[in-house]
């Protein structure tokens, strides 16, 4: 009897789920068109960026990707203060035994290819889809595979903690200074700074994607590792 | 294309909430966001796609995985 009540309720709260959903999806009405047309018009003479997507959240509205890495700056914290890592280049080793081989050789080799694919979605973040946040999963998962794939003999910096914590800092100040260079030049907050040393304003897109992608790629890759470590110790 | 999607994203949910075993469970959420970056794809917007792929279906079922191998395996509640 509890099965049945259990399911009805999981069911009917999906369906109410999904009939408030299917309201956005198959609504017929046309969608608000005054800032879609404004971005198609204006965003590449603004910005400099291609990709739309990455004009909006980089140029004009850079203050909620500042909102976002400060997010994720809390979260790394808070699971390294509950889960009270102190050092942590001893459990990494100690982990390998429950590992075998065919896990080992094949994340290892698929470590380095999915890097490459993360930095070339941060690097074109402003021609093709994707961006400093995605390309920044994507090399954590590229670390995640590293880590799992680490052998005795070949270690890699980027599975050390030590070294992630200290690029995550870096890049976040780096992030905070280059908002802040915008108020001292008189340009806004997050304003561009390119157009005022002569170059064009797609760098300062590529600058903040790199910096963003490297603070997000750092920070996740450390989060995933700090669960590896509690689950070796 | 996007009705058959959906339902398939339905099921899912179902299955997620329903099924007694956490593996069970975290494995079709793990579906959820596949399918879920292939709708937004459908629906042209790749940038999503990139994202819900990447963290949906790639870091949160890592982190999800590693917990639950740290804690107990069934949700009973006894």
């Amino acid at each position: 009897m509890n099965k049945i009540w259990s399911f009805i309720w999981s069911f009917s709260s999906v369906l109410i789920a999904a009939l408030l959903i299917a309201f956005l999806i198959f609504d017929q009405a046309p969608w608000p068109s005054s800032s879609r047309d404004y971005t198609e018009a204006s965003s590449v003479q603004d910005t400099g960026a291609i990709n739309l997507v990455s004009s909006i959240y980089l140029g004009y509205r850079a203050y909620d990707t500042l909102g976002e890495t400060i997010v994720l700056l809390l979260g790394v914290l808070g699971t390294l203060g509950i889960l009270q890592i102190k050092s942590n280049n001893e459990p990494t080793r100690q982990i390998q035994k429950r590992r075998t081989e065919f896990l080992k050789v094949a994340s290892g080799k698929l470590g380095p290819i999915v890097l490459v694919f993360g930095l070339y979605v941060m690097l074109f973040g402003h021609v093709s889809p994707g961006g400093g946040f995605q390309g920044g999963v994507v090399i954590a998962s590229g670390i995640v595979f590293l880590a799992m794939g680490t052998r005795e003999a070949v270690y890699s910096p980027l599975v050390n903690g030590g070294f992630l914590k200290k690029l995550e800092s870096l890049t976040f100040f780096l992030i905070v200074l280059s908002a802040l260079l915008g108020l001292i030049v008189n340009v806004g907050f997050f304003g561009n700074i390119a157009p005022l040393v002569n170059i064009k304003p797609v760098y300062f897109i590529v600058m903040l994607n790199v910096l963003i992608g490297l603070k997000v790629g750092s920070s996740l890759g450390l989060l995933c590792l700090v669960f590896l470590w509690d689950e070796a110790t | 294309m996007t009705l058959f999607l959906l339902i398939i994203l339905f099921t899912l949910s179902l299955t997620v909430i329903l099924s007694k075993k956490l593996i069970t469970g975290i494995i079709a959420l793990s579906a959820f966001s596949l399918i879920s970056a292939l709708l937004f794809y459908v629906l042209r917007a790749p940038d999503v796609a990139i994202t819900e792929a990447a963290v949906g279906a790639g870091v949160s079922t890592v982190i999800y995985l590693w917990t639950i191998k740290g804690t107990k395996e069934d949700d009973s509640h006894e």
